[in-house]
């Protein structure tokens, strides 16, 4: 047991990133208005493919160690595709939006705390306390409130 | 109806499965990396399902505004950010956080582009949001750390 480091620098990254997701979704979304959402996928995997290609060119990240990642590591990108497969069937469901988004909400916060515990795919372990618990009801009870009760009524 | 639930639930354990996929390469690699194959992979599973399934190009994809074609630019940022911070928060905070500011700058994205809304609602939703981030980021806590080459 060792005392972890307050990481509000880590969070507020976090919490801007979860800005960034907000801007894909209207991208992302008005691109599948026009076309179907096939294109509103493969488009941004395309063009992001191109744009990791620049800036990995530009900012030339140092490395980390010579060992070689397993394979399975490259495979992320398969999980992503599938995710938009399995929620444009659920879009178009009694689900509608709102339950894809609250029913997506619930596995992602679960899978992960399930993962930090069991410190899967290489990563490292973590058990949460209490306090993590409370943040998680608290974050996940007013995205709720926001996806049920906070659109257009 | 049932079998529709579960796979949202799934869909949602493929956005985590995927990050600490990601997160693993990166760390033999780099974020930025782990976030060029994310897409590279992405892009030619999402071509052969196209392929087998048809209607990629269905629709009226030309007739969309020039700037909906940022989303892939932002994603690159957005998947190497994720890798980035699962290794140093761990999978459950980097979810709870991402899902916070998405939440908080949809009502922000909302309110700005004039989209109805129920004002209670939006103030409510936010508020615990945010306490919840206040809830996780205070107190010091003991956690027990395992390093990634201990798991092996």
């Amino acid at each position: 047991m060792q005392d972890r480091p307050t990481t509000s620098f880590h969070f507020l990254a976090a919490f801007a990133t979860g800005g960034l997701l907000s801007l894909m979704v209207l991208f992302n979304g008005t691109l599948a208005a026009y076309g179907s959402l096939f294109y509103a996928s493969w488009v941004p995997h395309l063009t992001g493919t191109f744009a990791a290609l620049l800036f990995l060119l530009l900012l030339r990240p140092a490395r980390a160690s010579g060992t070689r990642p397993p394979l399975w590591a490259y495979l992320g990108g398969i999980s992503g595709g599938i995710t938009v497969m399995l929620t444009s069937a659920t879009l178009n469901s009694a689900l509608a939006l709102s339950g894809t988004i609250a029913l997506g909400l619930a596995g992602q916060m679960l899978f992960s705390l399930f993962a930090d515990m069991r410190g899967l795919f290489g990563l490292p372990q973590r058990m949460p306390v209490s306090r993590d618990i409370a943040a998680v009801v608290l974050v996940i009870g007013g995205s709720l409130i926001l996806i049920f009760f906070g659109g257009g009524a | 109806m049932i079998v529709y639930a579960v796979l949202a639930v799934l869909a949602g354990i493929l956005v985590s499965l995927s990050r600490q996929i990601n997160g693993r390469l990166a760390l033999s690699t780099s974020a930025m990396e782990s976030s060029f194959w994310n897409h590279l992979v992405g892009l030619v599973f999402i071509t052969l399902a196209a392929l087998v399934f048809g209607g990629l190009f269905a629709g009226a994809p030309l007739a969309s505004p020039w700037w909906a074609y940022l989303g892939g630019t932002v994603g690159v940022i957005f998947i190497a950010m994720g890798s980035w911070l699962i290794q140093r928060i761990g999978a459950a905070q980097t979810a709870l956080m991402i899902i916070a500011g998405q939440m908080v700058s949809g009502v922000v994205l909302d309110v700005a582009m004039g989209a109805p809304g129920n004002l209670w609602a939006r103030i409510a939703g936010v508020g615990l949001i945010l306490a919840g981030m206040i809830v996780a980021q205070t107190g010091k806590r003991s956690i027990r750390q395992v390093p990634a080459e201990a798991q092996r």
